[in-house]
């Protein structure tokens, strides 16, 4: 899912200071998940601003509603008679959200109240890792499905660098090395032989170094 | 004669205090029950500071006696929670505590209240320079 995480109150607060009404915007994907920006999150930004903006004497009215999903048109849809009492409108979803908001409602003032932050793994309550980087030419099937761009720090495609500790990184100790977890693994199951073959210079074109990526299907398409 | 207001958040299990405890306390009290502390949001805690308490004292079942097992470990991480936000709207984290009370037993609940109240009349002092 993507991760996101909510932005300190001060930064969004003096953000929203022109204005006296403000809808809070959750979205109920991934940063619901994530407990960055579902119902409770919408709630508690909510009564933080109103709070703070208590504080300075200057009081803020806000309004609270959380959607299906933001990143799609047809679940934003209600927005624009959502939003129509209020002068901005703070989005907790993703940047996509935000952005689409943006895109189709040109007339709405929406601005983040969390930053995006990766595509993670939730592997415990509490807890998120990133595991892919959304590169767009995975090479999972080389590496075990243990991914060097998402996981190594400075994205080796080659192996482990001169650095690593210990089956640890050296960049922070407490992350394994994901190179020396690819070796081991594909020692123990016979396949060392996958890392000898030679592969062309990755195309780093699909991972966003293009300008901004699209899909297109056309037999999902209308019309 | 109140001198400041404090927000209490309980679960109803924690005490039976009314008026007639608070009666000679320096503070207006804005009490608020729960059927179980667990499902005290830092929301709750953040419009009760909203409402205008200048302190906030959330107050649950003993970690071990919760009659929802672990209602009140939940609230302690929603204080901690509502600590980081009015700390980050430049509010002392202190304004903001969890106590873990044995089951109705008010006197346990006074006690802690009074020792709040005046921990947060100290800080007000403080801040006044007096």
């Amino acid at each position: 899912m993507i991760i996101a995480e909510r932005r300190p109150i001060p930064e969004i607060a003096k953000v929203l200071e022109p204005y006296q009404r403000v809808l809070v915007l959750g979205c109920r994907g991934c940063v619901a998940i994530c407990s960055a920006g579902g119902d409770r999150e919408v709630e508690t930004m909510a009564a933080a601003l109103r709070l703070a903006r208590k504080l300075e004497g200057k009081p803020l009215e806000t309004g609270e509603a959380t959607l299906i999903r933001q990143c799609d048109p047809e679940y934003l849809a209600p927005l624009k008679e959502l939003a129509q009492d209020y002068e901005a409108v703070l989005s907790l979803a993703c940047g996509v959200g935000v952005n689409l908001i943006a895109d189709l409602y040109p007339q709405i003032r929406v601005y983040p109240g969390v930053d995006t932050t990766f595509y993670g793994a939730n592997p415990a309550l509490g807890e998120w890792q990133e595991k892919c980087r959304g590169c767009g030419d995975c090479i999972l099937d080389v590496t075990a499905g243990l991914c060097p761009i998402a996981r190594c720090a400075k994205n080796l495609l080659n192996g482990p660098c001169g650095g690593s500790q210990k089956g640890r990184c050296e960049i922070r100790p407490e992350v394994p090395c994901v190179w020396h977890q690819i070796y081991e693994r594909l020692s123990a199951r016979g396949e060392l032989d996958r890392l000898l073959a030679f592969f062309p210079a990755k195309d780093w074109r699909p991972a966003g170094h293009g300008g901004p990526r699209e899909r297109v299907r056309d037999d999902l398409r209308l019309g | 004669m109140a001198v400041l207001t404090l927000g209490i958040l309980c679960c109803h299990y924690t005490n039976t205090a009314g008026e007639e405890d608070f009666k000679g306390l320096p503070a207006e009290i804005i009490m608020k029950r729960y059927p179980c502390s667990g499902h005290i949001e830092v929301a709750d805690i953040l419009r009760t500071f909203e409402e205008g308490a200048e302190a906030v004292l959330v107050a649950g079942c003993e970690k071990e006696a919760c009659h929802n097992l672990s209602g009140s470990v939940r609230a302690e991480k929603k204080v901690l929670g509502a600590r980081k936000i009015i700390e980050e709207l430049g509010l002392e984290g202190e304004r903001v505590k969890m106590v873990f009370l044995p089951r109705l037993d008010s006197g346990a609940f006074m006690t802690e209240t009074k020792a709040f109240l005046e921990k947060i009349l100290n800080l007000k002092s403080k801040e006044k320079g007096v």
